[in-house]
């Protein structure tokens, strides 16, 4: 969620390092072998995150649509919850998150309500893309 | 053994010829980049030199163009160089080249190799190394402590127009400025740890030296034994509670995304309440755990703006290190963890 890379950069990026160890003339160094480690490491990684990624999204929607929902009242719940429902990628909903609980902050009470209840979707969306990226990946040995 | 680079081999000679650390007749007999440095590109090279005695094995470091972090590489050689006075377990350092046009791509500076090995907290079989030592002689837990406490007691003084003095708000003012500038997406956990930092500052307490990435990855470990403490780039005078925040996230443990490669020690280290007691021993200084756990949160919010820059540099092509790409799967653990912190 909130990622910075997008998948095709990462595959590319994958895919550079392949050819930089290809095109290299003699052994690799440390270096170099700290690059392939970290290129294996970083597919293994996108192909869970890939696989979980349509859920994860989907659910973080729904969490934050239905606590949104609960609060018609609060203007800048209002504003976000459109965003949010219909955001097709998780920066579109850091966005709106960003702002509503910027908004929240300053309110005499700290928007304590609807505050806790969107930290506590974010840390249980933290443990389960957690639990997304420790998955093995279907078909991978090792 | 990779071919040594002539233009690498001879700007480490001028250097160290300078510094009288190398005779007329040295020869370059090893050059190799070595796996380690985020912002700094490291260089073993091994010196024959027929007119002293024995191998003289040297560590290159090195700010590359494409370093993660903007970090003074002039003011890393200082805290070195000021370090060979005190008990602090560190490297001596042999000459500093200020030039940007350098056959190693940047400025650098030569230090010793000291003996030793860098522990990977991420591998298993370094995290078990640990975990002996904890269980028997705990030679590297009692090092890994007092080595910090030692870095805790050294004057400050001697460091001043060295090393910048930062406050509580100023180091949070100096991370969050770094996370504005570079990040890609916008991202609320990391928006409301800073917030809620600035919401809950620390009583200050005297300003001293923090070595600001101390965990044991960054030390060396020989013989049972820690042997050194290295990257000091980001060091500064402030408040030394940053270091045992920084050093007690899960991450300084090997946390990455699944709990299994995750060390029970903190730091990978040691039990946590025998090294806040062991702490406490050496310093004089009481751990109050809340404020280290604030200081942890703080140490999460400076990996994402460490990372975030590594991020930014590859996605706009200026860095091909996939390691920067590789930290983007970092940042999930780190936010659980700022979400545990701040008691979400």
């Amino acid at each position: 969620m909130f990622n910075a890379l997008r998948t095709e950069q990462l595959i590319a990026g994958i895919g550079s390092v392949g050819r930089a160890a290809a095109t290299a003339s003699g052994p690799p160094d440390e270096y170099a072998r700290g690059q392939l480690l970290s290129a294996y490491s970083v597919s293994r990684l996108l192909a869970a995150e890939v696989s979980a990624e349509a859920d994860l999204l989907g659910w973080l929607r729904g969490e934050l649509s239905a606590a949104l929902a609960e609060h018609p009242e609060d203007p800048a719940a209002a504003a976000a919850l459109p965003q949010i429902e219909s955001a097709t990628e998780s920066g579109a909903i850091g966005d709106a998150l960003v702002d509503l609980l910027a908004d929240l902050r300053t309110r005499e009470d700290g928007g304590s309500d609807l505050r806790r209840r969107l930290h506590g979707i974010l840390r249980e969306m933290a443990e389960r893309e957690l639990i997304a990226l420790a998955a093995r990946p279907e078909g991978a040995k090792r | 053994m990779s071919e040594i680079d002539p233009a690498r081999a001879a700007a480490a000679l001028e250097t160290l010829r300078s510094v009288d650390a190398a005779g007329s007749r040295a020869e370059v007999v090893g050059l190799t980049q070595m796996e380690g440095g985020w912002s700094r590109h490291t260089y073993a090279i091994d010196v024959e030199d027929p007119d002293r005695e024995g191998l003289a094995r040297y560590i290159g470091r090195v700010r590359p163009d494409d370093s993660v972090l903007d970090t003074d590489l002039g003011q890393e050689f200082e805290i070195y160089r000021i370090l060979e006075d005190e008990p602090v377990p560190a490297p001596r350092v042999y000459g500093y080249e200020p030039s940007e046009d350098t056959p190693f791509g940047g400025p650098y500076f030569l230090m010793e190799r000291i003996s030793g090995e860098g522990l990977n907290v991420w591998r298993r079989p370094d995290r078990e190394l640990l975990e002996a030592d904890w269980a028997g002689g705990r030679g590297i837990a009692e090092d890994f402590v007092d080595g910090m406490a030692a870095i805790h007691q050294v004057d400050p003084a001697k460091l001043s127009g060295v090393v910048v003095e930062r406050d509580f708000r100023a180091t949070v003012a100096r991370w969050r400025d770094i996370y504005e500038d570079v990040r890609l997406v916008s991202d609320p956990v990391v928006e409301e740890a800073y917030a809620w930092l600035l919401d809950n500052p620390p009583a200050p307490v005297t300003p001293r030296l923090v070595h600001g990435d101390y965990r044991i990855g960054n030390c060396l470990v020989d013989g049972g034994h820690m042997t050194g403490v290295l990257d000091w780039e980001l060091a500064f005078i402030g408040d030394p509670r940053f270091d045992l925040g920084y050093m007690s996230l899960p991450y300084s443990a090997g946390r990455f995304v699944s709990p299994d490669t995750q060390s029970p020690l903190t730091g990978a280290v040691a039990d946590r309440d025998w090294l806040d007691r062991r702490y406490e021993a050496a310093t004089g200084e009481p751990v109050d755990r809340a404020v280290v756990d604030q200081y942890a949160a703080l140490g999460a919010l400076m990996l994402f703006s460490i990372m975030g820059t590594g991020l930014t540099l590859y996605a706009a092509g200026e860095s091909t290190d996939i390691r920067a790409a590789w930290s983007r799967f970092v940042f999930p653990g780190l936010r659980a963890d700022l979400a545990a912190l701040m008691g979400w």
